[in-house]
């Protein structure tokens, strides 16, 4: 049966097929006797080769060379858009494509937020030397020393603001090597400076003055310092001379008190100890 | 070699000290302080009094700014009578009673 062609190793195998398919018939002619089985029974009897994988692998010579491709990624190119050879799990998602910026969304900010501040205004990121430019000098000890501590606090945390504005214009003309408006805001940032150091000068001298003042008022008759009842209890003769105009020192530091910048509110000043 | 232009003549002593000037042990620093501790296990726990806080006041409607205008002439204190002027505790001794005594 076996054909002359197939090598002398096989012709047992496909012998011993041959013989199986013989006895195949009988079996099948006792379930059910189909003339169609038969035809299929007389091509298998025809079969060339065997089909068992096992026995079909390729015969190699010891110490052959390898024949496994090492190139796991050949004929992978970008240039001819080949993609890998194998499919990956997202190769039938769709790729993104990109939008022009104009058609994106609005990205809500809050108009209000505190880091506006850091901006001389919404437009630009930094103000013009002009700007710069216009900006009076500092206030000076004497000035401050007529201002609450509630004015000397907010007034430091403007000087502050004022600081983180110019130090962001500086930084963005350094980014942007404008390479003008340095002088103008260097002027402008020494005049803050000055502000915020004679803020620190007046209350260092208020805080020591109160030192002394304590110290001054324990040997002071109309003052309790115990903490129990009133603190000051004037008597009639000082009380007729705080009427008429008898301390001059302190009135004159009253009178003296014309703040050159825009105060909040007489009241407001009226209310807090202005010392 | 040649040590760099900086190091030339006497000017060694204005540069700023950094680690290559001093033996080990030197800390420079960033002139912040520490706002925790380290752990023996080498964590480090933040100590919430030691953190900075700013109490920045409410400005709305302050109307101060950080300048003067240069048509105001620098005032000048007077103090007649007074050695010490501003620091004078009798000054504010006194202006304290004439705001009644209530702080």
């Amino acid at each position: 049966m076996a054909s002359p062609a197939i090598m002398p190793s096989m012709g047992a195998v496909v012998s011993r097929v041959s013989s199986a398919a013989m006895k195949k018939p009988l079996q099948f002619t006792s379930r059910r006797a189909t003339p169609p089985a038969k035809s299929r029974l007389q091509q298998q009897r025809f079969a060339p080769i065997s089909t068992t994988a096992s026995l079909l692998k390729r015969h190699t010579y010891v110490g052959a060379r390898s024949n496994k491709d090492m190139s796991k990624k050949r004929g992978e190119s970008a240039l001819r858009r080949t993609g890998t050879r194998w499919r990956l799990s997202m190769s039938d998602e769709p790729l993104p494509k990109p939008v022009p910026r104009e058609q994106l969304p609005q990205i809500a900010t809050d108009e209000n937020h505190g880091l506006w501040d850091f901006f001389a205004d919404r437009r630009s990121v930094a103000a013009t030397p002009e700007d710069d430019a216009k900006h009076g000098r500092g206030w000076t000890v004497e000035e401050l020393r007529h201002k609450s501590w509630d004015d000397l606090h907010k007034l430091w945390w403007v000087c502050v603001k004022e600081r983180n504005r110019i130090a962001t214009a500086n930084w963005e003309r350094t980014k942007s090597k404008l390479g003008f408006g340095e002088a103008e805001s260097a002027g402008r940032d020494a005049q803050v400076k000055l502000t915020m150091r004679n803020i620190k000068h007046c209350l260092t001298e208020r805080f020591y003055a109160w030192e002394d003042a304590v110290e001054l008022a324990k040997k002071d008759p109309e003052v309790d310092l115990s903490g129990n009842g009133p603190a000051f209890t004037p008597t009639e003769f000082l009380e007729e001379e705080a009427a008429a105009p008898a301390e001059p020192v302190g009135n004159a530091e009253a009178a003296d008190a014309v703040d050159p910048s825009t105060i909040p509110s007489p009241k407001l000043q009226g209310e807090a100890p202005r010392v | 070699m040649q040590p760099t232009r900086a190091l030339l003549g006497m000017r060694y002593r204005k540069l700023r000290l950094t680690t290559k000037d001093v033996n080990k042990g030197f800390y420079k620093g960033t002139g912040t302080g520490a706002m925790g501790r380290h752990t023996k296990y080498g964590g480090y726990v933040i100590e919430w009094d030691r953190v900075r806080t700013y109490a920045c006041p409410d400005l709305t409607g302050f109307k101060l700014t950080p300048f003067v205008t240069h048509n105001v002439k620098p005032t000048y204190g007077q103090y007649e009578g007074s050695k010490l002027g501003p620091k004078d505790p009798a000054i504010y001794l006194a202006k304290w009673k004439a705001e009644n005594g209530l702080d």
